[in-house]
């Protein structure tokens, strides 16, 4: 009975907040051009997928994302043990990488625009650009902190630098590594809305900025809750992903 | 010193390299300015104080966001903080509203809003909010239960509870999650005028993107690095003054 | 007993090199750093012959650690020379094992108790059936049949530190360098591990260097006990303990020979 209770209130709760919305929309306290009721909204994602209008720019809006997310993960885990294993490497490219780390990744869209165009390639870079840094950073400090007594271990084994590496230190950084590559992927999903706003790519960015440039509010609306279920499926898989790869640390209370 | 001239060796070399290609027409990227033009065009827009105005515009929609944001996340914080109910109901709507990338609200408060800094603000502070919730209703659980206890001897209100004691004692880790909020609200900004919003920073560097001044634009890239650059040296100075006994 | 391969030609080898021991410390001194005139060892010499099982017991900073660091090959002597088998020490080798005290730290926790010990093995030239069985071996062997596929934080602190050892054995080392191995272990599960220990030793052959600051597992465990000084790390007595072997929890430790080495252990590391 209480487990049931405990299932439910979050259910209720959530269902609260939908209730209030319509309740806002249907005495129309707020002007439905404005807000649309949930059914509507709903209603309009239903129909999205039923005739299959949503999967161009969803597809458009994953791909871009993912790719520029692989980008920076494979190049912030390289650079990241380059500097975390190695102090001649990090004496040369930590500056210079601390002076470009604060920079808002989006202020690259000006300069990608001038390399680039206004293209995938553009957006591609931004992306990578932007989550390239919780990778590296995290990245930096698990192969900063590789336990000495692993280190003698290998030494003792008379490891090659390349065992090690593969043996040792990438799945003694993993855990850093993997929740770098989280943040990563949620700001690469920020990043993908905004250049297909900026570069008119298309994708679900584009769209609920068209929308809300010709009032559609409905499709608006329909929009964000849409980029907030990739947002929650995304974090939920990877966090999926990250227990079963490190299933064999300790479970936590 | 070893350090030193290591560090900086990589960018000297490449500004080297980029002004010696640019001067002597190697370069194929016309657009693409030089070293020594994009500081005299930042230094210019410094004096003449057109940098500074949009610095002043991003800073005030920035530090508005932060302001409103931190409050609403010190709320629902503390809601969720003290109640394991409102914990357990809210949880994980909140988690999905989370989700949800702060971008895609811009084209929502547009709508509602308009152009201009109320729209900015809007969408900063719903960014700035959750990483202060968070910290909050971490910090508010883990108030020492002796003062929790304390306050239930001198009966106190609910209300009076949360000012007196709970938020002072969870003042520290509020202040970490407000950190972390600031520098979202930094980054949040600039992109907001960069996509939609035509003021600030972000806003100057898209004019001068368009109008074909790669020069100002690099400069102001720089500047924006700068701010960054001295915004983090400060959080972290202020981390180890706080670390230290 | 064949599970490790390598026997019958390490035995042909210790029996035309008995002359030489299979350690030999000839005046060594260590430092750190700055404190050049506080050296943390000071003109240390003593040999280990091939198959002894020597204890070294001590006080804190005696330089225990470092002593076995430097048998390791893990740091260089200030002064002095280290030899192996009469061969002068240069660095670390897979012929001499080294068993942490720090177990939980040793192991890679994303590796199965197999896949640790497996870590020995691999890129020394072992094909891979031949490590599944000598894994295999060496987990019946070290009694882990029952956590073979469990992860080391799984484990009990006793489970771990056989992990541990099983891996050092894997390397097929004629020298086991142990510093304070049951350490941190409980009263009993030392104690079978002590027993364990010594049964491998005398099976295996191999020569044995134990660190403790516990007297009594030092005079239960070893043919030899050397007693180190403090301040700075000096040898102060080394005493043959001559008690028969197999040894037994209950009578060796009874045996009025244990008690007076016992006393005079006693006696002297209270002294100093």
């Amino acid at each position: 009975m209480t487990y049931l209770r405990a299932a439910m209130l979050p259910l209720l709760f959530a269902v609260g907040v939908i209730a209030l919305w319509w309740l806002v929309a249907w005495f129309r306290l707020v002007s439905p051009v404005f807000l649309p009721s949930p059914e509507r909204t709903f209603d309009e994602l239903a129909v999205r997928f039923a005739d299959g209008s949503i999967w161009l720019p969803l597809s458009a809006t994953l791909e871009r994302m993912i790719v520029g997310w692989l980008l920076a993960s494979l190049a912030g885990v390289a650079l990241g043990a380059a500097i975390g294993l190695s102090p001649l490497a990090r004496d040369f490219l930590s500056p210079t990488l601390e002076f470009l780390r604060p920079l808002p990744a989006s202020a690259m869209i000006p300069v990608a625009i001038l390399f680039f165009g206004l293209s995938e390639g553009m957006a591609i870079f931004v992306i990578a650009f932007g989550s390239v840094w919780p990778v590296l950073m995290s990245s930096i400090f698990g192969f900063g902190h590789v336990r000495i007594r692993l280190r003698e271990v290998a030494i003792l084994l008379g490891m090659t630098k390349t065992r090690f590496l593969i043996k040792i230190a990438t799945p003694s950084a993993l855990p850093d590594i993997l929740a770098g590559m989280r943040s990563g992927l949620a700001i690469s999903l920020i990043l993908a809305v905004v250049t297909e706003m900026q570069a008119s790519l298309p994708g679900l960015g584009r769209d609920i900025f068209l929308a809300q440039r010709s009032f559609r509010s409905t499709e608006l609306y329909a929009g964000i809750v849409m980029l907030g279920l990739i947002g929650v499926l995304i974090n939920q898989g990877l966090h999926r992903a990250e227990t079963w790869l490190l299933r064999w640390r300790p479970q936590r209370q | 010193m070893e350090r030193l001239w290591r560090g900086a060796l990589p960018p000297v070399l490449i500004l080297a390299l980029w002004e010696t290609s640019a001067r002597t027409g190697a370069m194929t990227y016309a657009s693409l300015s030089y070293p020594s033009a994009i500081v005299r065009a930042g230094a210019n827009a410094l004096l003449d104080g057109s940098l500074l105005l949009s610095t002043w515009q991003t800073c005030q929609a920035a530090l508005l966001g932060l302001a409103l944001g931190s409050a609403i996340g010190v709320l629902l914080g503390s809601a969720l903080g003290l109640s394991n109910i409102a914990q357990r109901a809210a949880g994980p709507t909140f988690d999905a509203m989370r989700a949800v990338p702060s971008v895609a609200l811009m084209p929502l408060s547009l709508l509602l809003l308009g152009w201009g800094l109320a729209m900015e603000v809007s969408v900063i502070a719903y960014s700035c909010c959750w990483p202060v919730m968070i910290a909050t209703s971490a910090a508010v659980r883990g108030v020492e239960p002796r003062l929790l206890e304390v306050a239930d001897a001198l009966e106190l209100t609910p209300l009076a509870r949360l000012w007196k004691i709970v938020l002072p004692a969870a003042f520290a880790r509020i202040g970490v999650g407000v950190r972390i909020a600031l520098g979202i609200a930094l980054v949040v900004a600039v992109t907001i005028e960069i996509a939609v919003n035509p003021r600030g920073l972000g806003y100057a560097l898209v004019l001068a993107q368009q109008s074909l001044k790669p020069d100002l634009m690099f400069g102001q890239i720089l500047w924006l690095a700068a701010i960054g650059f001295a915004l983090n040296a400060v959080l972290s100075m202020a981390d180890t003054v706080r670390g230290a006994p | 007993m064949t599970l490790i391969g390598g026997d019958v030609a390490d035995q042909s080898e210790g029996v035309a090199a008995t002359a030489t021991p299979a350690l030999r410390l000839r005046g060594v001194c260590a430092r750190f750093g700055a404190a050049v005139n506080r050296p943390v060892l000071d003109r240390v010499s003593f040999d280990v012959c091939p198959g002894e099982f020597l204890c070294i017991v001590g006080p804190s900073g005696c330089g225990k650690t470092t002593l076995l660091r430097l048998l390791a090959g893990l740091m260089k002597p200030s002064a002095g020379t280290l030899e192996f088998e009469g061969s002068a020490i240069r660095g670390p080798s897979r012929a001499r094992a080294i068993v942490f005290q720090d177990y939980a730290n040793a192991l890679l926790p994303w590796r199965t108790v197999e896949g640790n010990i497996a870590l020995a093995l691999e890129g020394a030239g072992v094909s891979r059936e031949g490590r599944a069985e000598r894994v295999c071996g060496l987990v019946k062997k070290m009694g882990l049949e029952t956590a073979a596929r469990q992860y080391p934080q799984q484990l009990s602190g006793g489970m771990q530190q056989r992990v541990q050892i099983a891996r050092c054995l894997a390397q097929q080392p004629r020298v086991m360098l142990m510093d304070e191995p049951f350490g941190a272990l409980d009263a009993i599960t030392r104690q079978i591990l002590q027993d364990e220990l010594l049964a491998l030793a005398a099976e295996q052959g191999v020569t044995v260097v134990f660190i403790t600051h516990d007297l009594e597992e030092a005079i239960y465990l070893g043919d030899r006990v050397i007693v180190l000084a403090a301040n700075p790390g000096r040898i102060a007595e080394t005493i043959d303990v001559r008690l028969p072997r197999p040894r037994n929890q209950l009578t060796t430790r009874e045996a009025p020979q244990f008690l007076a080495h016992r006393h005079r252990l006693f006696g002297l590391l209270q002294g100093h």
